[in-house]
């Protein structure tokens, strides 16, 4: 086999032959040649504005997102789906740092969630979204999904009172949707009730798709953002190029960002000494449910919602949150059918009432 | 029991006086460390080129300094004062009589300190450099020996040494195990946020070159730091209580394998935090150009949270006692729990402001708690008793007051057995239960029921303290 020539433009640009930086770099592209992707890697430029700090935030959800990893594969060297509460009564009182460990899960989890919130609100009154970033957006929500779903999966498998039982109210609102409510609650749960089966559906959904599924759309993306680049809001476009300032995304940007990322896993160590995650007695499914019993807080707008729809209407409120994710997809094509000389001020509106209607939904189910 | 009670719903009255004391930390530590940056900065100005530039810069420094340190650490500083006398009363007193002139003497350096630092700031375009120099290197001298008092008395909480109640030797009391490996972590911890502050401020100069140039002078002062403080926590570590160390390496196994695993926690947290602002200052070391204002705040907020690992650790690391074995959390004196009929007393009998309750009743109960207990629990928020006590039945609570300090985390109980029926069915009650104290007593010993031995009004008819 032969090797592959180096382009002139790496070979004036690698370090000198005799370093080893400069041998190791000859070493691979001979082999690889993937210089133009290097290339365009390492000219990519972030712009800097007053809004720069809202791009930071895709960054810390990623981050987030690493820690779920690596916690995550952690506990599953003791999780035993067969032996659910068992094992994590384990890890919590017998295996070193295990507590620790499953509390950096839980409110890296809890913090990937709210800052995913940041980022599409903050990506959408940016309007980050608009033409050609429409696949973009597109993943990005597909990825706020998969999320809610790995938080959803995740809060059933320590098989406590509180998982177990938030767990059957949020099947049973599944079951009320039109058509395939039933069947897909009982897909879902692998049976007429949340059993054990049901922690092995949750298991492998939480450990193996999910991850697989979200690392994928991660990498579709993140492509998408290395294609096209960082957008440029409005404000900063129309300035003159001589005024416009950049920052090379790697070295300078990733650089700058790091310490953010250290200062948040202080916060996520801080957080689980504070506050580390209880582990409730083991679920009985014969019991009655735990009073005062909620669906975590990142699900409390869509429960306080449903509140207003009893009975018969029920029907309706889950139409309604149907057509929110529905909305949510359809963003950049809605925007562009608006309008040129309103659209910006229409957008923001909606944003607005979106943003504050999350807010307040979530604390009046929280407080109710 | 001498002393009304400071009883904080959810908060109490503990952590009210951490909240505190990690905020002032910090602010103290930097407003020397930070003295120590502008005596260093004044003297490596006048040997640069752009020195004038610098020392513009060392104002913009010297500005938010002094903002900062004077105005929240005056405010935190006072804070600790008024909580520590209301939270813990009797080893407040100790501690002052024990060092007042050790006090007193801080307090004229605090004065001395704020006045130079206000003569240094307000004289900046009026004194000549070398008067600038002499004020910000007196500035530290001063303020580090406020430390060094500081230190002595801090660390007298948890290592006493030689000093006791019977042989109160000042002087082995002040520099106890503790006192220099403490003096010396402090002092390089304080080194190292007047670098960290200064990466704040350096990071919203516009000029690259420049901006480098401070940011390379400034992580120096992680340096030292970084590499004698693993050291230092070594010497720190073998003169901490043997009772100490057991919880931590215990706390390391979760809840089941500890007795007190949130000490580990904030082992851990201090440990962590401090490893991570060594490898972003090294990043920031790396890349001096790419700063930025939101990375170098979030170091700075780093060694926040490394304080606050820290002070919990150093202030559960006294558990159960508030000055290690000399004084418990729940202002117990040591030497008085070793005396039987001291602890058998009821205990109501020694306090000097409950109100006269009925004997046995649930406010008996509550007393009890407040007195005996609120110092470290609340009744359903930080370290809550709630929770605690969920699965107690009335007289599972009556016998486990008698072992609870065999756990080496709780002191002993004191009073009779009316008061742990007292006390075990107002916790009880706290629950939901509904169980009376006399029903408990009957439950564990039916053939002395108290309606037989007591007389109500009987135990709240001792003689009361004025």
């Amino acid at each position: 086999m032969t090797y592959y020539s180096i382009l002139p433009d790496a070979e004036s640009r690698l370090h000198d032959h005799s370093k080893l930086f400069g041998k190791v770099s000859r070493y691979i592209l001979r082999r690889y040649p993937v210089w133009p992707m290097i290339d365009h890697l390492a000219n990519k430029v972030v712009p800097v504005h007053k809004h720069s700090v809202w791009y930071n935030i895709g960054g810390i959800a990623l981050f987030f997102f690493s820690v779920q990893i690596i916690t995550g594969v952690l506990l599953m060297i003791y999780y035993r789906p067969g032996l659910p509460w068992d094992s994590i009564q384990r890890i919590v009182m017998e295996v070193p740092f295990g507590n620790m460990i499953r509390s950096i899960h839980h409110w890296s989890a809890n913090l990937m969630v709210f800052t995913l919130f940041v980022h599409m609100f903050s990506t959408f009154f940016m309007k980050a979204y608009r033409r050609p970033r429409e696949f973009t957006w597109l993943v990005g929500a597909v990825l706020m999904g998969m999320t809610l779903i790995f938080g959803f999966s995740g809060y059933l498998l320590p098989w406590d009172d509180l998982s177990f039982f938030a767990t059957r109210v949020g099947m049973s609102e599944i079951e009320k949707a039109p058509l395939i409510g039933m069947w897909l609650a009982d897909i879902v749960r692998g049976g007429s009730d949340v059993t054990i089966d049901t922690i092995g559906r949750f298991y492998v959904l939480h450990v193996m798709v999910l991850p697989l599924l979200t690392l994928a759309a991660i990498g579709v993306h993140l492509f998408f953002i290395q294609v096209q680049g960082v957008s440029e809001p409005d404000s900063f476009a129309s300035l003159p190029e001589s005024r416009k300032r950049y920052r090379k995304y790697f070295t300078e940007f990733i650089f700058a960002e790091i310490p953010v990322w250290l200062f948040l896993g202080v916060l996520l160590v801080a957080l689980s000494a504070a506050f580390p995650r209880e582990l409730m007695p083991e679920a009985d499914p014969f019991s009655s449910a735990p009073e005062g019993i909620k669906p975590e807080w990142y699900f409390l707008a869509q429960y306080q919602l449903l509140k207003f729809f009893p009975g018969k209407l029920e029907m309706v409120g889950l139409i309604l949150l149907l057509l929110l994710p529905l909305g949510i997809l359809v963003v950049p094509f809605i925007d562009r059918a608006i309008p040129a000389n309103s659209r910006g001020r229409l957008v923001n509106r909606i944003g607005i009432i979106a943003l504050l209607g999350l807010i307040v939904y979530t604390l009046w189910g929280w407080l109710s | 029991m001498n002393y009304p009670v400071w009883d904080i719903p959810f908060l109490g009255n503990g952590l009210i006086v951490a909240i505190i004391a990690i905020i002032h930390i910090l602010i103290s530590h930097l407003a020397i460390g930070g003295g120590a940056f502008l005596f260093v900065a004044e003297l490596w100005s006048n040997r640069q080129s752009n020195g004038g530039k610098i020392r513009e810069w060392l104002h913009d420094y010297a500005t938010y300094f002094l903002v900062y340190t004077t105005v929240f650490g005056a405010v935190t500083g006072v804070g600790i004062w008024f909580a520590i006398q209301l939270a813990n009363a009797e080893a407040t007193s100790l501690l002052i009589h024990q060092f007042v002139f050790a006090w007193a003497t801080e307090w004229v350096m605090f004065l001395a300190e704020l006045t130079i630092l206000y003569l240094y700031y307000y004289g900046w375009r009026k004194n000549s450099r070398s008067i600038q120099t002499f004020l910000a290197g007196a500035y530290f001298v001063i303020s580090w020996f406020s430390l060094f008092i500081i230190n002595g008395i801090l660390t007298f909480m948890l290592t006493p040494g030689s000093w006791s109640l019977a042989k109160p030797d000042i002087f082995a009391g002040f520099f106890n195990p503790g006192f220099l490996p403490s003096l010396l972590i402090r002092s390089l911890f304080m080194f190292l946020l007047g670098g960290l502050f200064s990466l704040i401020i350096a990071s919203r100069v516009s000029e690259d070159d420049f901006r480098e140039k401070i940011i390379n002078f400034s992580v120096k002062w992680v340096i030292p730091a970084a590499i004698f403080i693993p050291f230092l926590l070594l010497w720190y570590w073998s003169t901490l209580p043997e009772n100490t160390v057991t919880l931590v390496k215990e706390g390391i196994r979760g809840i089941g394998g500890g007795r007190l695993e949130a000490i580990t926690r904030y082992f851990w947290l201090a440990i962590t935090s401090g490893v991570l602002i060594v490898i972003g200052t090294a990043i920031v070391a790396i890349r001096p150009k790419v700063v930025s204002i939101a990375g170098m705040i979030g170091l700075f907020m780093i060694a926040q949270f490394g304080v606050m690992g820290a002070e919990f650790f150093r202030e559960m690391a006294r558990k159960p006692y508030v000055i290690y074995d000399v004084l418990y959390s729940n202002s117990l004196w040591k030497q008085n729990s070793l005396n039987t009929d001291y602890m058998k007393t009821p205990y109501l009998e020694k306090a000097a402001w409950e109100p006269g309750i009925e004997p046995l009743s649930r406010e008996h109960g509550e007393w009890l708690f407040r007195l005996q207990c609120a110092s470290c629990h609340t009744r359903n928020g930080y370290r809550s008793i709630v929770s605690r006590t969920e699965n107690w039945s009335g007289e599972f609570g009556y016998r486990w007051f008698l072992t609870m300090h065999e756990s080496g985390v709780m002191p002993p109980f004191q009073g009779d057995d009316y008061d742990r029926a007292a006390l075990s069915a107002y916790l009880v009650s706290l629950n939901g239960g509904f169980i009376t104290a006399d029903e408990i007593l009957k439950k564990v010993e039916p053939e002395q029921s108290p309606a037989d031995t007591l007389s109500l009004g009987e135990m709240s008819s001792g003689e009361k303290q004025p």
